[in-house]
């Protein structure tokens, strides 16, 4: 019984930080799709499935968040690249700011402090 | 796809891409396409370097990592269909689906005498089993729920199946029906001895004839088959569709012959 309630408890989670940190990778770097895997791997138990990712690119594309563009390479064949557009860029502050702010104030509880 | 799979690795990615389709499709808030272009170029990637042709266990490591495609897409974002899937069968250990197939099917066969209902319940067991394998994608995953949910499906695909084979013999029938017409009209119908010979040629000819298109044409398109006769498609050989095409020909072209035979000797 609680392990699925903390299954159910990471996964709505997970959600919402995995987008927080797609979106983040992105504003750093233009990215293309398998490299912002790659980055995302690198965090312990952020994805469960790798082709998660895609949707979510496909879904941040549709809501005008990123958009994409056609990148040469110079060691391998031209890829489509990942980039915040202006309302992405707007969007990613707001979500930083709230994170901040709910992850402090977690904190603070956690400790005792409120 | 740049990389070269191993026959069963191409079926492999074949069946996952296509079940990511399925799912992408439904969900408003994805474009499909994209996400398969990704996925497709995410292999890629991933197989860089391997050994070729690319074997299906290293395919499948890969295709492991990337999850199942149902796992990607929130449940509410799918269409109808796909939420009453899950929520009948959310797991390989979810055997409720597999049931009703079962329940659905000696419902089926139990009031056969009583059609509609017969047929109808036997079709909705054939879909709930065809759901059930759509869902698990993999055959594997159904261990032995496959005892549950197989006879639906195989009573349905014998049917089409021999229909598709079989229904050039509805000519019997209207030979027969227009045996009189066709004496009458011929001068070289003397009686029934004279008229069957030749209409049971032209019938043997017929069934010749399409089971050579047939073969013709599932010589190629095996991707057509595989869907409709999912999941026993799965082993069909091109060497089986050349088999048809011939034995058709063989028929048919013995029957033309022995009919034009038989019918010149008629004074």
């Amino acid at each position: 019984m609680n392990a699925k309630f903390f299954d159910n408890w990471t996964n709505q989670l997970r959600k919402g930080v995995l987008e927080l940190c797609i979106l983040n990778d992105i504003r750093n770097r233009k990215m293309y799709g398998y490299e912002i895997v790659r980055s995302m791997r690198k965090t312990e138990g952020l994805i469960i499935s790798e082709g998660a990712i895609y949707p979510i690119l496909s879904r941040l594309k549709r809501q005008g968040l990123v958009e994409t563009f056609i990148m040469e390479s110079p060691d391998g064949p031209a890829r489509k690249h990942y980039k915040l557009t202006k309302q992405g860029e707007k969007m990613i502050a707001q979500m930083n700011a709230y994170w901040q702010a709910i992850s402090g104030a977690t904190n603070s509880i956690e400790k005792g402090k409120i | 796809m740049m990389i070269t799979l191993s026959e069963n690795a191409e079926r492999s990615l074949h069946d996952y891409l296509r079940r990511a389709r399925a799912y992408l499709r439904g969900s408003k808030s994805v474009d499909a396409d994209e996400v398969e272009q990704n996925i497709t170029e995410h292999i890629e990637s991933e197989l860089e370097g391997a050994a070729e042709p690319v074997s299906r266990d290293v395919l499948d490591a890969v295709l492991i990592k990337l999850g199942k495609p149902q796992q990607w897409v929130p449940i509410e974002e799918l269409p109808w269909w796909w939420r009453i899937i899950f929520r009948l069968r959310s797991g390989p250990e979810d055997w409720r689906l597999a049931y009703i197939s079962f329940a659905l099917l000696v419902s089926g066969l139990l009031t056969l005498p009583y059609p509609p209902a017969g047929i109808v319940l036997i079709l909705a067991g054939f879909l709930a089993s065809r759901a059930a394998v759509a869902e698990a994608g993999d055959t594997t995953e159904l261990k032995a729920q496959k005892w549950l949910l197989y006879p639906s499906l195989i009573i349905v695909y014998v049917f089409v199946l021999l229909t598709l084979l079989t229904w050039p013999l509805i000519l019997a029938p209207l030979a027969d029906e227009y045996e009189h017409t066709l004496i009458e009209s011929s001068s070289r119908f003397n009686n029934e001895g004279d008229y069957w010979p030749v209409a049971i040629s032209v019938i043997v000819a017929g069934l010749g004839l399409w089971w050579s298109i047939l073969g013709a044409v599932v010589l190629k398109p095996r991707k057509l088959l595989r869907i409709i006769f999912n999941p026993f498609a799965e082993k069909l050989r091109s060497k089986w569709a050349i088999r048809l095409l011939l034995i058709g020909l063989v028929m048919m072209i013995l029957s033309i012959g022995t009919g034009i035979v038989y019918y010149q000797r008629l004074i």
